[in-house]
């Protein structure tokens, strides 16, 4: 946790062989140093990665932290940092013992001649170390570096011994050490810990900064990789507290008084702003503005070539169905008429005067014209003229009259119901004619609103035609390509025209055979047939009032608007421009906002749960640790209460003392002393309570060699305990 | 080696003349040593704490009990004291304007938040 003293060492040859080495052997830092002294000579981050280096392709090794710079040189993709301990017990020994090779290596120990580490070890472990790993670490500093003797202790246990001696706690407390992955409370009895009343909680300071790098992490999944390990250990230790009362404080943060707005820091992550951008000059303005304009120019053009282009072709062909029709005409003999006619590809004339009328309509339609039917308007012959049988009575004529008197009869019938229509059509082109002038009236009486009136009448009507043009083509607007060739593709959509027929194609399917068939029987059920047809959407040739209406305004437009262009083609105009640029990001989108985090993330030392691990919190654990206790007169678990005594490098935080306060408190007796005192350096007083022990002239009784080991076995090691009251 | 990697002494030399049996010897090139350890949990089991006196404390029994006191749930997403549990996600939530950003959340965000209370699910 602290920071990283890496320096070798030149004066390992000045130590007397029997000056022990002291090794605090932390979960997240190695610290070693010679005994006596006040501060460990070396310490570094207790792990190690195995890169492989990119131009030999050997295998190394690299312990504790480094300038990143440096690893350009190797390839670590195919190692991560490796940390000795599982929890808080060594077990990977190949790790601890690269970690060890470059503890004693910085200690200066490779200057030394003796081959081997010619003195003592007093290593710290965790408390109630499970033997084989015990073992282990003997066996490791026995054969592999020659340690003449070894002893292990609890750091907590030093860290107090410490503190004690230095009169901040007393004989009898407790230790609340808030370690790395775990926390414990050991009970002191006569300045000895008891083993037996100990409680650890698999919770640590590695829990709040990873709680806190992941919670960071999710919220600004943008700057995950600047929310590194280390940043969260930094962010940690600058802004996270531990709440006086967990539940009011989120209330304040959930209601977001300004009192919480106060409370949240912020981390600037580095950002550097954009170049400011220039307003465009005038001059660039009016470039672009004549650019727009020429765009919009050509296009304009380009629509008024295609619509005279289109007239121009309809003339020709009804030019052509006019010769046709004239030739038909003056040609007498039916041969001739038959041979103009397989020449033309028509089949016959009906077909010619139909296709005729279709062509002058649709001139019509592209002048913006009114449509309606040419009439011949050779009708001014008076009825009675053309049909004097109608009004002869049936008893004076002949059949041969009679019939010509129907016939008559039926063509006059015919053509009254023509003139009544084309009466009607010329009171509709009257009204148009009227409406048409109102409009200009209007126009020249305000050109600017009227203009604004027909643009706006043009958007909505072309967005009402667009509008069923998606729904006709399959909803897909703007026309993927499926809807191309016309079928309908595996799982496409179809429109709803379509989804209607196949209703009907599959109910007639599943009718049948179903009760009686009384299909024909009504007119309407032949109507079926139609719906059926697979062509029932085709109403090109039905001209629509919108489409009409449209096509009108547009003329209308392009007359007198000059900016005028048509929508597809705007369409057009508009996906050539550049794409619609996203926000410029600004500082605030680098800033790392710490709210409810800076009080969520310790809160895992007292609620587990949190991070998933159902235990006590540190709290509770004190409550736990007397109840462990039974044999233990009250007075006396009174006593240990006034000495509560906080240490670890988690033990940091701010708020920790009063936040336990009120928990322990709340497991205590009413009225009952409570004392909670934290160490001088929750960090480094393990180790130096470790260096004044091991200087102690009795620690010598307490060492262990090579031989003791071998002798006494597994099960005596197991048990082996170091007093801790040698030197008061 | 490069010179500034020599200089600051990044990589352990392979031979220690402090060492009475060298890294190289102990763990020869190219053998295979991914199981030459044990987990904690496998370190434990042989142990065999269960034939010492239950009463003599050990590594496994001084380990904390769970809380009397009910876990509290918080939101996941907020830290927010949580009335309510997506089904589909499983994630807890503070109130509406949260869950709508439950929803929204890709699966391997709601992966790692179950996973920050071990509550994934873990496929092996």
């Amino acid at each position: 946790m602290a920071e990283a003293r890496i320096a070798r060492q030149t004066d390992y040859d000045l130590f007397s062989p029997t000056t022990p080495i002291v090794i605090d052997n932390g979960g997240s830092t190695f610290r070693i140093g010679w005994a006596g002294e006040s501060d460990p000579r070396i310490m570094f981050r207790n792990v190690a990665l195995r890169p492989r280096h990119r131009s030999t392709g050997e295998t190394v090794t690299v312990v504790g932290e480094h300038d990143p710079a440096l690893f350009k040189y190797f390839d670590c993709t195919r190692s991560s940092w490796r940390s000795p301990f599982d929890n808080n017990v060594v077990y990977q020994f190949e790790i601890m013992e690269y970690v060890l090779d470059y503890g004693f290596d910085q200690l200066g120990a490779s200057s030394s001649m003796a081959g081997k580490v010619d003195h003592p070890i007093l290593m710290t472990e965790c408390i109630l170390n499970p033997v084989s790993s015990r073992a282990k670490m003997a066996e490791l500093l026995f054969e592999t570096y020659g340690a003449p003797s070894v002893a292990f202790g609890v750091d907590a246990a030093f860290s107090y011994k410490y503190n004690q001696n230095l009169g901040i706690c007393a004989e009898d407390g407790i230790a609340l050490s808030v370690g790395y992955m775990t926390s414990h409370s050991i009970p002191f009895l006569k300045g000895e810990p008891l083993p037996e009343g100990s409680c650890r909680t698999n919770v640590g300071g590695y829990h709040v900064t990873n709680y806190l790098k992941e919670l960071l992490s999710l919220k600004y999944p943008y700057h995950a990789s600047s929310i590194t390990w280390e940043k969260s250990e930094e962010l940690k230790r600058e802004h996270c507290y531990v709440a006086p009362d967990y539940a009011s404080e989120l209330q304040i943060f959930k209601k977001g008084t300004k009192e919480s707005e106060e409370k949240k820091r912020v981390w600037q992550l580095p950002w550097i702003p954009p170049p400011q951008e220039e307003p465009p000059s005038e001059e660039e303005l009016a470039r672009k503005a004549a650019i727009r304009e020429k765009q919009g120019q050509r296009l304009r053009e380009m629509a008024a070539a295609k619509r005279s282009q289109k007239i121009t072709d309809l003339e020709n062909e009804l030019h052509v169905l006019e010769t046709l029709l004239s030739q038909l005409e003056q040609a007498e003999q039916p041969e001739v008429a038959s041979s103009i006619l397989a020449r033309s590809g028509y089949l016959s004339r009906q077909e010619i005067e139909s296709a005729h009328f279709r062509v002058s309509q649709s001139l019509r339609k592209a002048r913006g014209e009114p449509t309606g039917t040419v009439e011949d308007n050779a009708d001014n012959v008076t009825s009675a003229d053309k049909y004097p049988l109608v009004s002869i009575p049936d008893e004076m004529l002949t059949p041969d009259q009679l019939k010509e008197k129907k016939r008559q009869l039926f063509l006059k019938t015919t053509s009254e119901g023509r003139l009544r229509a084309k009466q009607k059509r010329s009171e509709e082109e009257m009204m148009r004619e009227r409406q048409n002038q109102l409009e200009e009236e209007r126009r020249l009486e305000n050109p600017e609103l009227y203009l604004e009136e027909l643009r706006a009448k043009y958007k909505e009507l072309s967005e009402k035609m667009d509008q069923r043009k998606r729904l006709k083509t399959n909803g897909n607007g703007n026309g993927n390509g499926n809807n191309v060739s016309g079928g309908t593709g595996r799982g496409e959509r179809l429109n709803a025209a379509q989804r209607e027929r196949m209703r009907l194609l599959t109910t007639a399917l599943y009718d049948k055979g179903k009760g009686e068939d009384t299909f024909g029987l009504k007119d309407e059920d032949w109507q079926l047939y139609k719906l059926m047809s697979k062509d029932t959407d085709d109403d090109d040739d039905v001209v629509d009032p919108d489409e009409a209406e449209l096509e009108r305004v547009a003329t209308k437009l392009q007359e007198f608007d000059p900016s005028f262009v048509e929508r597809t083609e705007a369409r057009l105009m508009q996906s050539a421009q550049e794409p619609p640029r996203p926000r410029t990001l600004t500082a605030e989108d680098y800033q790392v906002v710490l709210g409810v985090e800076r009080f969520r993330c310790p809160e895992v030392l007292f609620q587990p749960g949190m991070v998933g691990e159902y235990q006590v919190g540190l709290d509770e654990m004190v409550s736990h640790s007397l109840r462990r206790l039974p044999n233990l007169d009250s007075s006396v678990k009174d006593h240990m209460c006034q000495s509560i005594f906080l240490t670890g490098g988690g033990s940091l935080l701010p708020g920790l003392e009063q936040r336990l306060e009120t928990g322990i408190r709340a497991t205590r007796p009413y009225l009952s002393p409570l004392k909670i005192v934290r160490a001088v350096d929750s960090v480094m007083d393990a180790w130096r309570g470790a260096s004044v022990y091991a200087a102690s002239e009795m620690f010598s009784t307490q060492i262990f060699s090579l031989q003791d080991y071998n002798e006494k076995g597994e099960d005596w090691l197991r048990r082996y305990n170091i007093v801790y009251s040698l030197y008061d | 080696m490069e010179p500034d990697v020599v200089r600051s002494e990044l990589v352990l030399p392979p031979v220690m003349p402090f060492k009475k049996v060298q890294t190289g010897d102990k763990y020869p090139k190219g053998q295979s040593r991914a199981r030459y350890w044990k987990h904690l949990k496998q370190l434990l089991q042989a142990e065999n704490f269960l034939s010492l006196p239950p009463d003599e404390p050990n590594y496994l029994n001084i380990e904390a009990p769970p809380s009397m006191y009910p876990p509290k749930k918080y939101c996941d997403i907020t830290g927010f004291e949580a009335p309510y549990v997506d089904p589909r996600t499983k994630l807890r939530y503070a109130d509406p304007e949260v869950f709508r950003q439950v929803r929204n959340l890709p699966n391997e965000h709601v992966q790692r938040y179950l996973a920050l209370r071990n509550a994934a699910v873990i496929f092996r």
